[in-house]
């Protein structure tokens, strides 16, 4: 389930949408903002981690974040689009200047094996060892992939945002993130049968 | 298509990992302070704007209150009509201005030495003290002697009673003591007056 279609459910139950809560913290709400970050707060911590790899860096740019929402009032228009895909554009816009700004190696240091896997029951030892395998070697395809790629992948494959709403976040037309999507899924294919195919050899 | 099927997979499993992770809470703090002090920080420029507003009252009704007091200084002034720093002939205090006007004779070539001598005596005592109905031509002041030549002139006129010209050396007419009359004054750059003329 989306987080974006579970939102849209807490809505129609009768909390106050994303527009009143931004009204409401501009008016000096602290309770509105609250309510905005834990809203929203972990689609964007979880885009900038994963596209940073640096806890240190997601937190900072996540406050930024937010605090673009009190500062740049102007800029957020409910008509154009969900406060969620501004957030993320915002995110996005600001993890692009710190990567102009430093070096992209600082950006790697995240424990890759610190997430617990979800696994199925059926799977014997050797499955799980496989299929852990693969994961691990998708992931570090995902990090090797250029950033334009992986943001495409991180926002359509793993937040299963829609590719107009990834469209809206990256600023860039659909086509194009349908496009990245493919290029970014066909390097990781290329790099998962490679994996598969090494494994395979050692098991023989 | 086994591959790309279980990327599709992969890469599911890997969305489920990565959305159960949750922004940190302790910015949740952080951000209801900036709220916070958001609603503070609006009420500081609009604080800011009332003393703005009220120093600028302040102002006007100061400028206002010299303008008033200076408009009532200027009428109480005595009658002073001025013009400043217009530059007139140079009046030299000749007093056969004077005297060529009230003596008439100075067309009047003198025929004997008696006659030269009475003119002259005449001519001298009408110079040293013009009388006030011979000024209708600017005349040098007998108080002005003795001082240094002005570089620039202006013409101050003002009213005064025909008593007032005892002080500038001048001749008080007998029955225009009382009177009122306009004359303007020829000044020099140090403020003395120089020459003298009625206008009325």
């Amino acid at each position: 389930m989306s987080m974006f279609k579970r939102q849209g459910r807490r809505r129609r139950d009768g909390e106050l949408s994303d527009e009143e809560l931004h009204r409401a913290a501009l008016a000096g709400s602290g309770e509105a903002m609250a309510a905005l970050y834990r809203r929203h707060g972990g689609l964007v911590y979880r885009f900038t981690l994963q596209m940073s790899r640096n806890e240190a860096i997601a937190e900072e740019i996540t406050q930024e974040v937010f605090l673009a929402l009190l500062t740049q009032i102007d800029r957020f228009d409910a008509r154009r689009g969900a406060l969620s895909t501004w957030l993320c554009g915002v995110a996005r816009r600001q993890l692009w200047k710190y990567l102009a700004r430093n070096d992209s190696a600082a950006m790697l240091d995240l424990d890759q094996e610190g997430a617990a896997e979800v696994q199925s029951p059926s799977d014997g030892p050797v499955e799980l060892l496989l299929r852990h395998e693969a994961v691990a070697a998708v992931r570090a395809g995902m990090d090797e992939l250029p950033p334009g790629l992986r943001e495409v992948v991180i926002l359509c494959a793993l937040e299963e945002m829609s590719y107009e709403q990834a469209a809206q976040v990256l600023a860039v037309p659909v086509g194009t993130v349908r496009s990245r999507l493919h290029r970014a899924k066909a390097r990781l294919a290329a790099l998962l049968h490679e994996e598969t195919a090494s494994t395979e050899r050692k098991r023989r | 298509m086994r591959t790309d099927r279980e990327l599709d997979e992969i890469l599911a499993q890997i969305g489920r990992e990565h959305r159960a992770v949750d922004a940190p809470d302790s910015l949740e703090a952080v951000l209801f302070a900036a709220a916070g002090n958001r609603k503070r920080a609006d009420r500081k420029p609009r604080v800011r704007m009332a003393w703005t507003l009220a120093a600028v009252a302040t102002l006007l009704v100061v400028i206002a209150t010299a303008g008033v007091v200076w408009q009532s200084r200027i009428r109480q002034w005595p009658r002073m009509q001025q013009t400043q720093s217009v530059p007139v002939r140079r009046v030299e205090p000749e007093p056969k201005l004077a005297s060529a006007r009230v003596g008439g004779r100075e067309s009047v070539p003198p025929r004997s030495g008696v006659a030269r001598r009475s003119a002259r005596k005449e001519r001298d005592s009408s110079a040293k003290e013009p009388t006030w109905n011979s000024l209708d031509e600017f005349v040098a002041l007998p108080v002005s002697e003795g001082l240094p030549p002005a570089a620039e002139l202006s013409v101050v006129r003002m009213e005064l009673r025909g008593s007032d010209l005892q002080q500038y050396g001048l001749q008080t007419p007998a029955d225009g003591a009382a009177r009122t009359m306009l004359a303007e004054f020829v000044v020099g750059e140090d403020g003395l007056p120089r020459a003298i003329r009625i206008v009325r």
